[in-house]
């Protein structure tokens, strides 16, 4: 009994003594203020991945620091104002916390790494667990999007797992002394052996299901029973700063049976005596050995080869190419004649010269597996393997390639039977580096003609050289030509559709640290923004030479320049530091929580410190709400209505500034509100009237009997509704707000410091079938991306963000929000085929034209 | 018409005990035609200043070894017109003002702007050329 009310005991506390509410609202103004400089924090170390900086391994430890502290306050913060503990949060910030000091201090984490990995999957993140090979063709599957043959990579933790199980690292280290005493008849004595080992060791049985699985589900996908696979070594090092060329085993047209078999001649490849020879050579350390292996489907190339991007040797400013009718590996292995064309670098990429070579056989793959050499008909032997138009194919494919990985680039190449070019494999091409290059740029640039220099920022360093293309519609964008530089008035997301393929990108205006700069790194376009001048000085057609690392822009081609980075000791990109702060960055930036409705909006799903910075930004507006309703009668910001003729029901928070209501009145008029982007918004919702008439046929009556909807009293409980509420400050607003069944969220902040200003857009509708529903969704998306939101759908979710822009272009943007939303409301019943989406984008930019200019 | 002008190449040191400044700032120089030596451990920088005269020593100020004030002491000595950039991660005001006081050309707070540094060498060039260079004549 005595224990019992202990229990009971222990689990009373006296009552908390409530903050007052002007407390509480205190810190939420500083979550606001916490937040902003989170994401600007986040937004400068972005910025640094551009190139424009000279960066350090100190910075980046303390800005990643200087971070975690803000990311823990703002918690800290939110846990005065919710008056709770947070664990959850607390966790959540440790594991990201924990897992960015293991990268500061060189520990690799392979996260998520499986025995096998899809080569969808595979980025140049996934480098350690797929090897520096597959890893590019990943990349430029996804980058690029170049075609690629499907497969899956057995990744490196198989390699460690089957070396450990079998104790094979045992001798391995040996080979260092060996070397170091050059006592190669011993070295080959162990190189012997561990071939032999290797070969003669058991695969545990769970890795080579997931191979075999692997192997199915791709045998499915080609929908083909028999499918035959190549294997291709991709090792650590290989086709890095040391090419590896042809040290490690390849193995073509192999099936089902003889896969596992395959994959230890490959891996055993790794200790074959060259390619050891060559490692100690190259002073790499037996624990940076380490194999993963490429599973791809077999493609039967009509036409293959290898084309180098950059051939100096053979003629200035020209790609060189080599071809053979069948499969690839002849030229490769040089054991049969090519034709060899040189293409100018240049677009349209038209072809300097072409030699047909005599080429009586081909090799292809054999009915039971491998390859043969077969007999070509007479008339082939002497015919050009190339037709002008895969040249001209194969010449754009190559020079997105070169321009991503800013290196001349060696590439294995095919067309398959369907005609289709598929990117065998690339890696960089060394070039001998002459002593005095800095001398050809200064002849080149001392008498070229500069456009401008020093203008705005540099969002993605570079060398461009093309013909600049003024962008100033969708229309333009679709017809955007290969290798052109996009010139535009502004910036915008939209304009990641041709950064495969653009050169480089100039802009009027815009923030080195908004949406489109974020996108030109990550496909590595060489970009100045905010060049104020760049539209009025350059046109369609012009020839330039965009110098984005030291922000030049030149007349005319200085190909020294291009050159010159081609040649450069070490690229940016590819430096320890580069990648570091790439790897924190993806524990920092990218948010997963998208949706604060969403099932997986919780402390839990927090993947890195943007996710808590938003979980925290939305449930701190949450609880402020919730507050204001219950103490807030007693303060001076208790909700009030909003009178408007906008039937809305929508109740005001006014946290300070943000209306010119006197605290005793239960109301607020429209003409009181001061908060800039809720003026806006109810501008835009007024403004219907001026353009909803014809031809739309949505007459002002109508739609605001679609507002009085909002409060039916066939709705349920109010708290199931969703209010209509807003919280404004004299430049933030946050409004929840349900119009009939669609359920709108807008977070904004707009002033005058550029910086600061964001929008966040949400909206959900409902109710009618999802069809129709995923062609409103459509709808917004594309009206969204139009006015330069970063759009992100998921079925009938779409989240619209907007950031960096003048105050004058947010407002107008807020406005067009404005008229969104009452224009959606209309909409469900209209859209009747998914033409109608189109027609329905086309009226609302119309009126909007009209209506903001814009 | 605005070219670039064809200034005299200038020999420069750079010295950081990151190897990623070094590579980063070296080719930036090359491109305009300066021949460059860069160094990450400050006493072999320090015995080459001994040794090679250079125009300009662009060091970091926090360093194992000698730090960057001996630095600045050194390429004074051997060569009293060598013009010196110090550039560092740990800026204070302390610090600018030593540097300035040893007779620094320009104190540069990490992270820079590449472009922050190329300008600064170009006021060192139009000093180099005269006043009346400098005076934009």
């Amino acid at each position: 009994m005595a224990n019992r009310l202990a229990q009971r005991l222990a689990f009373w506390r006296p009552p908390s003594e409530a903050l007052p509410f002007t407390v509480l609202f205190k810190k939420f103004q500083s979550i606001l203020e916490r937040n902003n400089l989170i994401l600007e924090l986040m937004a400068d170390m972005g910025d640094k991945l551009g190139g424009e900086y000279i960066f350090d391994g100190h910075y980046i430890a303390e800005a990643a620091e200087k971070l975690g502290d803000q990311v823990f306050k703002l918690i800290s913060d939110y846990s005065i104002l919710n008056q709770h503990q947070n664990a959850d949060l607390f966790v959540a910030f440790e594991r990201i916390r924990y897992a960015i000091q293991e990268e500061l201090a060189g520990h690799h984490i392979l996260t998520g790494g499986g025995p096998v990995a899809e080569l969808t999957e595979i980025g140049y993140e996934q480098s350690e667990l797929a090897g520096a090979k597959m890893a590019t063709l990943g990349e430029i599957r996804r980058r690029l999007e170049l075609p690629v043959p499907d497969g899956f990579v057995i990744t490196t933790r198989t390699f460690f797992d089957f070396f450990q199980r079998n104790n094979l690292f045992d001798r391995t280290e040996t080979a260092a002394r060996l070397w170091q005493e050059q006592a190669l008849d011993d070295l080959r004595q162990l190189s012997e052996e561990m071939q032999q080992r290797i070969l003669a060791a058991a695969m545990p049985r769970r890795l080579s299901q997931h191979i075999l699985a692997a192997f199915d589900a791709l045998a499915k996908r080609q929908r083909n029973r028999k499918l035959k696979v190549a294997l291709r070594s991709s090792a650590w090092g290989e086709d890095g700063s040391s090419s590896f060329a042809g040290q490690y085993r390849s193995i073509l047209n192999l099936g089902r049976d003889e896969l596992i078999d395959a994959y230890l001649q490959v891996v055993a490849s790794a200790y074959g005596i060259e390619a050891w020879r060559y490692r100690l050579a190259k002073g790499f350390l037996e624990n940076e050995t380490a194999m993963a292996v490429g599973c791809q489907a077999m493609i039967q190339g009509l036409v293959s080869g290898v084309l180098h991007t950059y051939a100096p040797q053979a003629a200035e400013g020209a790609m060189l190419v080599n071809a053979v009718w069948g499969l690839c590996a002849p030229v490769v292995q040089g054991d049969a004649s090519a034709d060899t064309i040189l293409l100018d670098r240049r677009p349209p990429y038209s072809p300097l010269s072409l030699a047909v070579a005599d080429k009586p056989r081909q090799l292809v793959p054999a009915e039971d597996g491998g390859t043969t050499w077969q007999e070509l008909p007479v008339v082939l032997q002497k015919t050009a393997s190339m037709n002008p138009a895969q040249m001209e194919e194969l010449a754009r494919a190559a020079m997105s390639i070169e321009r991503y990985y800013k290196r001349p680039q060696e590439i294995e190449w095919t067309f398959d039977r369907d005609g289709r070019l598929v990117i065998l494999q690339s890696r960089p091409l060394r070039i001998h580096v002459e002593a005095d290059a800095g001398q050809g740029i200064t002849e080149a640039t001392r008498d070229a003609e500069i456009v401008f220099s020093g203008r705005g920022f540099v969002a993605q360093q570079g060398i461009a050289v093309g013909k600049v293309f003024l962008v100033e519609n969708d229309r333009d964008l679709a017809a955007f030509p290969h290798g052109a530089i996009l010139l535009s008035r502004y910036t915008s997301p939209r304009y990641s559709a041709v950064m495969p393929i653009a050169q480089g990108i100039i802009t009027d205006v815009g923030s080195p640290t908004g949406h489109m700069a974020t996108l030109s790194r990550e496909y590595r376009v060489p970009t100045v923004v905010n060049a104020e001048i760049a539209t009025a000085l350059l046109k369609t057609g012009d020839e330039i030479t965009l110098d984005a690392t030291q922000n030049i822009v030149y007349r005319g081609n200085i190909g020294a320049l291009d050159r010159f980075e081609l040649i450069e000791e070490e690229v940016f990109e590819d430096s320890y530091e580069y990648r570091l702060l790439g790897r924190l960055l993806k524990l920092i930036s990218p948010l997963h929580l998208l949706d604060p409705q969403g099932e997986d909006f919780t402390p839990a799903a927090c993947r890195s410190y943007h996710d808590i910075t938003r979980y925290i930004h939305e449930k701190a507006v949450e609880e402020l709400i919730h507050l204001s309703e219950k103490q807030g009668a007693r303060s001076l910001s208790a909700p009030k209505r909003l009178a408007t003729e906008l039937p809305l029901g929508l109740m005001v928070i006014d946290g300070g500034g943000g209306t010119t209501c006197p605290p005793e009145s239960p109301a607020i008029g429209p003409e009181q509100v001061v908060c800039l982007p809720l003026k806006e918004l109810l501008e835009g919702m007024g403004g219907m009237g001026m353009w909803c008439t014809e031809p739309v046929a949505v007459d002002l009556g109508s739609f605001m009997s679609s507002f009085t909807r909002t409060f039916s009293a066939s709705m349920a409980r109010p708290e199931e509704i969703g209010r209509n509420l807003v919280v404004v400050l004299d430049h933030y607003m946050n409004i929840n707000m349900r119009l009939g069944y669609h359920f709108t969220i807008v977070d904004a902040y707009i002033a005058e410091k550029i910086n600061d200003n964001y929008i966040y857009f949400r909206f959900l509708g409902g109710v009618t079938e999802f069809i129709r529903r995923s062609r409103r969704a459509a709808f917004i998306a594309r009206v969204l991306a139009h006015y330069d939101f970063l759009v992100e759908i998921h079925g009938d979710l779409v989240v619209g963000r907007l950031k960096k822009l003048s105050q004058q272009r947010m407002a107008r943007r807020m406005r067009m929000l404005g008229g969104l939303v009452g224009y959606t409301r209309q909409l469900d019943a209209r859209m009747h085929t998914d033409r109608d989406v189109d027609h329905h984008v086309e009226l609302f930019l119309q009126a909007m034209q009209a209506c903001l200019g814009e | 018409m605005v070219t670039n002008e064809a200034a005299a190449p200038l020999r420069i040191l750079i010295l950081d005990d990151e190897p990623i400044v070094c590579k980063r700032l070296k080719p930036a120089f090359q491109k305009l035609g300066h021949t460059v030596e860069t160094f990450t451990d400050s006493g072999q920088a320090l015995a080459r200043l001994g040794e090679a005269v250079f125009d300009l020593v662009i060091t970091d100020l926090k360093m194992e070894g000698a730090d960057g004030l001996q630095i600045l002491n050194g390429a004074k000595a051997s060569s009293p017109a060598t013009q010196v950039i110090v550039i560092t991660g740990f800026a204070t005001l302390e610090t600018a003002k030593e540097s300035y006081r040893k007779g620094a050309f320009d104190f540069v707070a990490k992270p820079f702007k590449l472009r922050d540094i190329l300008d600064c060498v170009k006021r060192i060039e139009d000093r180099r050329r005269g006043p009346a260079a400098e005076s934009g004549q």
